[in-house]
């Protein structure tokens, strides 16, 4: 195997669980109420490290709104953002370099590249908007195709070293688009569910958890109903592509963990209605969602190439 | 053969959920943590006010409830309506719980006697004592403001629009900019942090 072709396939898996980290941290960051631990962008208050005391904020800066530990969480996400962002460059420049024939990997990584840096200075937005619901939500958006991009450039590129497949017309994978699709909407409504609570909160601080999510209203059953719908959906399209011939051993096994993935969903989903959102399963209902629609597309793209029987 | 890289491939993300659980719980804590720990800025003076009701009102009535202090006079036409308008909203927010109260002590006591206040009050859409206004001689005003909480300001036209957070203990836990959203939101946590984080 070249050494060009080892290279990009190491830095687009490095960027890929990078990315993945760093959503997680982003997780966090909301629900740890860091989003405005630094109230400027891109220094926190002021300074390229954040103040370790009370004493070090500048002149101008409100010293009332000062809070160490939001203030470096905060920062942790900024600092881990740039380096993954110098990663998805990187991993461009080895693309735009070597692969420019391969558009299977130029495109995704360009693409990748282009938006990582719209991602960065939409933080400043995010922050400027003092996390006004919409930003936050293109925020993870922007940060869930980013991850679908990448996911896909890492298989593809995987896939420059193994000469036992050709290419294959399925067309189960257009379900599988769909399903993605649909998956992104359905993190969406999970997301506004997440701002409707914030708002009714800031209007009746006294209320309790399981009376806010009573008054959360519509989107909280479209996100139910769409999760079930979501489920039995990736249960079929499973069942259906197991059918087919020549698959790869790679996609008995996605869909075995997309099932795994969308039940742990549902049984946190109720857990997270029975006790009141619970900051640590709200971070890992996000991100077993950001790990679902990286699975389906890896789904997505195992199913252009046919299996070579024999050998 | 196929076992062996499946048992791993488990075993590795088992660990790497197990580690992104303590590291999020960690995080999660230490935020908590943090805001709960609102510091103790000082404690309320000693004094001794008239209510609007008539009744006498002293620092020690404050013992046992969470107060939402602010300095203002009736006549204000600059900076106090807004002020009061916003402690207005967080009477209605806090409508349903007792624990929670507002203090409102006038820098004017020559003009706001206490029929003004009275009025004063019923206008503002004040109903019951969760809300009450104070009055007291000037003086004692000026030392409860300035050396007590600790504002500064030439009363009576110039004085602070900063809302007081103090806890059930007679502490100032926060001051907070009534014309500052974001940090009105502030108060809204803190407060929940005083009712139900201990």
């Amino acid at each position: 195997m070249s050494s060009k072709v080892k290279n990009i396939q190491r830095f687009a898996l490095t960027s890929t669980i990078a990315t993945y980290f760093l959503i997680f941290i982003g997780g966090l960051v909301r629900v740890s109420g860091a989003g405005l631990g630094c109230p400027d962008w891109p220094k926190c208050f002021g300074r390229w490290i954040p103040p370790f005391s009370i004493n070090q904020i500048p002149v101008g800066f409100d010293a009332t709104n000062f809070n160490i530990t939001l203030a470096w969480i905060e920062y942790l996400n900024r600092l881990a953002g740039m380096i993954t962002g110098i990663l998805i460059l990187i991993t461009a420049i080895l693309a735009l370099r070597n692969f420019r024939t391969e558009r299977q990997i130029l495109i995704p990584a360009s693409l990748a590249a282009v938006l990582v840096a719209l991602q960065g200075w939409y933080g400043s937005v995010v922050v400027k908007s003092q996390l006004m619901p919409a930003t936050v939500s293109i925020h993870l958006l922007l940060a869930l195709v980013i991850v679908s991009l990448l996911v896909y450039l890492t298989y593809s590129s995987y896939h420059l070293s193994s000469n036992t497949s050709i290419i294959a017309t399925r067309p189960e994978r257009k379900l599988l688009l769909i399903l993605w699709l649909i998956s992104i909407v359905q993190i969406l409504f999970g997301t506004g569910i997440r701002s409707s609570v914030e708002m009714i909160w800031s209007q009746f601080p006294l209320m309790a958890v399981g009376d806010v999510l009573d008054q959360v209203g519509i989107i909280n059953y479209l996100h139910t109903f769409l999760g079930i719908f979501l489920a039995i959906g990736t249960g079929i399209i499973g069942l259906q592509i197991k059918k087919m011939d020549n698959i790869s051993p790679l996609t008995k096994q996605t869909i075995l963990i997309l099932n795994i993935l969308i039940f742990i969903q549902i049984f946190i989903g109720i857990n997270l209605h029975l006790f009141g959102l619970p900051p640590i399963l709200q971070v890992f209902h996000l991100w077993m969602a950001s790990l679902y629609i990286g699975i389906v597309l890896i789904l997505y793209t195992d199913l252009k190439y046919e299996q070579v029987k024999n050998e | 053969m196929n076992k062996q890289p499946k048992l791993k491939g488990l075993f590795v993300s088992i660990v790497v959920l197990l580690v992104l659980s303590i590291l999020a719980l960690i995080v999660i804590d230490m935020a908590n943590t943090s805001r709960r720990d609102l510091p103790i800025l000082g404690t309320v003076p000693d004094f001794q006010f008239t209510e609007r009701s008539g009744e006498s009102f002293a620092n020690y009535n404050m013992q046992g409830k969470i107060h939402i202090v602010n300095f203002f006079f009736t006549t204000c036409v600059g900076p106090c309506p807004i002020m009061n308008a916003r402690v207005a909203e967080l009477y209605q927010k806090y409508s349903t719980t007792d624990q929670v109260r507002f203090v409102s002590i006038s820098v004017d006591p020559k003009r706001d006697s206490l029929a003004v206040l009275q009025k004063y009050a019923k206008d503002m859409g004040v109903v019951d004592s969760r809300w009450l206004f104070l009055r007291g001689e000037i003086e004692e005003v000026h030392r409860v403001s300035e050396k007590g909480f600790m504002l500064a300001g030439d009363l009576p036209t110039i004085h602070s629009t900063k809302l007081i957070l103090v806890d059930k203990n007679l502490k100032i836990r926060g001051y907070y900019d009534s014309f500052d959203d974001e940090n009105l939101r502030l108060l809204t946590t803190h407060v929940r942090e005083l009712l139900y984080g201990g």
